[in-house]
């Protein structure tokens, strides 16, 4: 194989490394949100609950979680079936962590904000949904995004981990590569490089986006 | 009696153990521009907001044009939508132009349609004379500006009563005479006004009524002539003799 066979046959994979890396960070965020928005300005026994989802879900290693939910979750009759889908489970375990991650991610922007905005939106007439929707949210957005950057670049790393499971990602094409060309150093080499090419531009750009946002707004 | 705009009887706001409101009674009828003044820590914000309903107030009523704000199932955001509240740190919203903040209540409390708000809005803009400054964001105003768009915030919405908690205290000295220049303007336009400050020449030309509250409740009240020339109460005295000292330092 020539060297650029070898490159493509690795890239096959990229569809579906960004695809689960996508789709995990949207169910993080779909989890994340509400959950800090819970741990703020909900009551105690609520913000308990969140805490020990969080606690759980960052203590236990990815790759648990995911043969967890493909074997364990998966067994059960109909409703774990969607779990028996490698692609599935591996995402949907991606997307908990991440909602775990990300819930910490938004409240620390929402911390940052203060319960000065809230009470300025609650003079003007405001309800609290209104004032969590037009004043705390986009300022929570803004404030998170160097923190959503690294969360997205932790989600494709460990979108590698769904090849166990077999899915066909980089990280498995490049498996295959070494095996079937019995090259040890160039698959896994060129599979590094496409890593870093995936997750540092984009993580460095929303940091520097949501540093100068910050700046300029005086957050 | 129909013509009281705000009132509270009998109010007490109660921190643990600490009152920092004490059955306070007061009421401001149409036109009328009340001033408390008073030493900081004694409860005068605190007084202030129960007024607004941003706080709860723990025992007393308050009332806003006849309606009781206190009892059980009142719509508090449809009442607060009818108050104008001015803060002693501004508290504008970061990521929204001067022009959005004061758009934002139009909007999605009034309800008013987009074109609709908008003009509202730069006309409450143009009041406060910060027109020109519509489309900067807060971190981009000086502080004076920033409190007179918190004005025309307050504003836009055609409060019934605009309550103000010291919203010169917190702006540097050279800056708080635009925003005192707004608030006289205001004055004669007759708007309903009550607000805390330590302004005493303001307080002179256009208060109707001064106010001295201490330790959680109102000491002493009276027309800007009772106070300057025969306060009655020693505290008042003391407390007035050191701010007009204050005053003429600066």
């Amino acid at each position: 194989m020539e060297p650029i066979e070898k490159l493509l046959f690795i890239l096959a994979g990229l569809p579906t490394t960004l695809a689960i890396s996508i789709l995990s960070f949207l169910l993080g965020m779909i989890i994340g949100i509400p959950l800090a928005f819970v741990r703020t300005y909900m009551s105690r026994p609520l913000q308990v609950l969140v805490d020990g989802y969080e606690k759980v879900l960052r203590g236990v290693p990815e790759i648990v979680t995911m043969l967890f939910l493909y074997f364990g979750v998966g067994s059960i009759p109909v409703l774990g079936q969607p779990f028996t889908d490698p692609f599935f489970a591996a995402t949907f375990a991606l997307g908990l962590r991440s909602g775990a991650n990300q819930s910490q991610v938004f409240r620390g922007a929402i911390r940052g904000i203060g319960e000065e905005q809230m009470l300025s939106a609650r003079s003007l007439g405001l309800s609290r949904l209104q004032a969590i929707f037009y004043v705390i949210a986009p300022q929570t957005f803004m404030i998170a995004t160097p923190g959503l950057g690294s969360e997205y670049a932790l989600l494709v790393k460990d979108s590698a981990y769904s090849f166990i499971l077999g899915v066909i990602d980089m990280m498995r094409k490049a498996d295959t590569l070494r095996k079937i060309t019995y090259d040890m150093v160039f698959p896994y080499t060129v599979t590094a490089f496409l890593y870093i090419v995936l997750t540092f531009p984009l993580a460095t750009y929303l940091d520097v986006w949501g540093s100068r946002k910050k700046k300029q707004l005086g957050l | 009696m129909t013509d009281i705009v705000l009132e509270c009887r009998k109010l007490w706001k109660v921190y643990g153990k600490i009152a920092a409101v004490k059955d306070v009674s007061l009421e401001v009828r149409e036109g009328d521009i009340k001033l408390i003044f008073g030493p900081s820590g004694s409860g005068k914000s605190t007084l202030a907001r129960c007024l607004a309903m941003l706080t709860m107030p723990t025992k007393g009523d308050v009332f806003l044009t006849g309606e009781c704000l206190t009892k059980p199932g009142v719509d508090l955001n449809k009442a607060r939508a009818k108050i104008g509240f001015v803060f002693q740190h501004i508290w504008l919203f970061h990521h929204r132009t001067a022009l959005g903040n004061v758009e934002l209540a139009l909007r999605h409390v009034l309800k008013l349609s987009k074109e609709e708000a908008r003009e509202r809005a730069m006309r409450a803009l143009r009041e406060v004379k910060m027109e020109e400054w519509a489309n900067h964001y807060p971190a981009q105003l000086s502080g004076g500006q920033q409190q007179r768009v918190g004005i025309a915030r307050a504003l836009a919405k055609d409060p019934k009563i605009i309550i103000l908690d010291e919203p010169t205290s917190a702006l540097d000295p050279e800056l708080t005479g635009e925003v005192i220049d707004t608030l006289r303007d205001l004055a004669k336009k007759g708007t309903t006004m009550l607000t805390i400050s330590h302004e005493m020449p303001f307080a002179r030309e256009v208060a109707t009524e001064m106010i001295f509250f201490d330790e959680g409740t109102i000491v002493e009240r009276g027309t800007p002539e009772h106070f300057f020339e025969h306060p009655s109460s020693e505290r008042a005295k003391k407390f007035l003799a050191r701010l007009i000292k204050r005053t003429r330092r600066e």
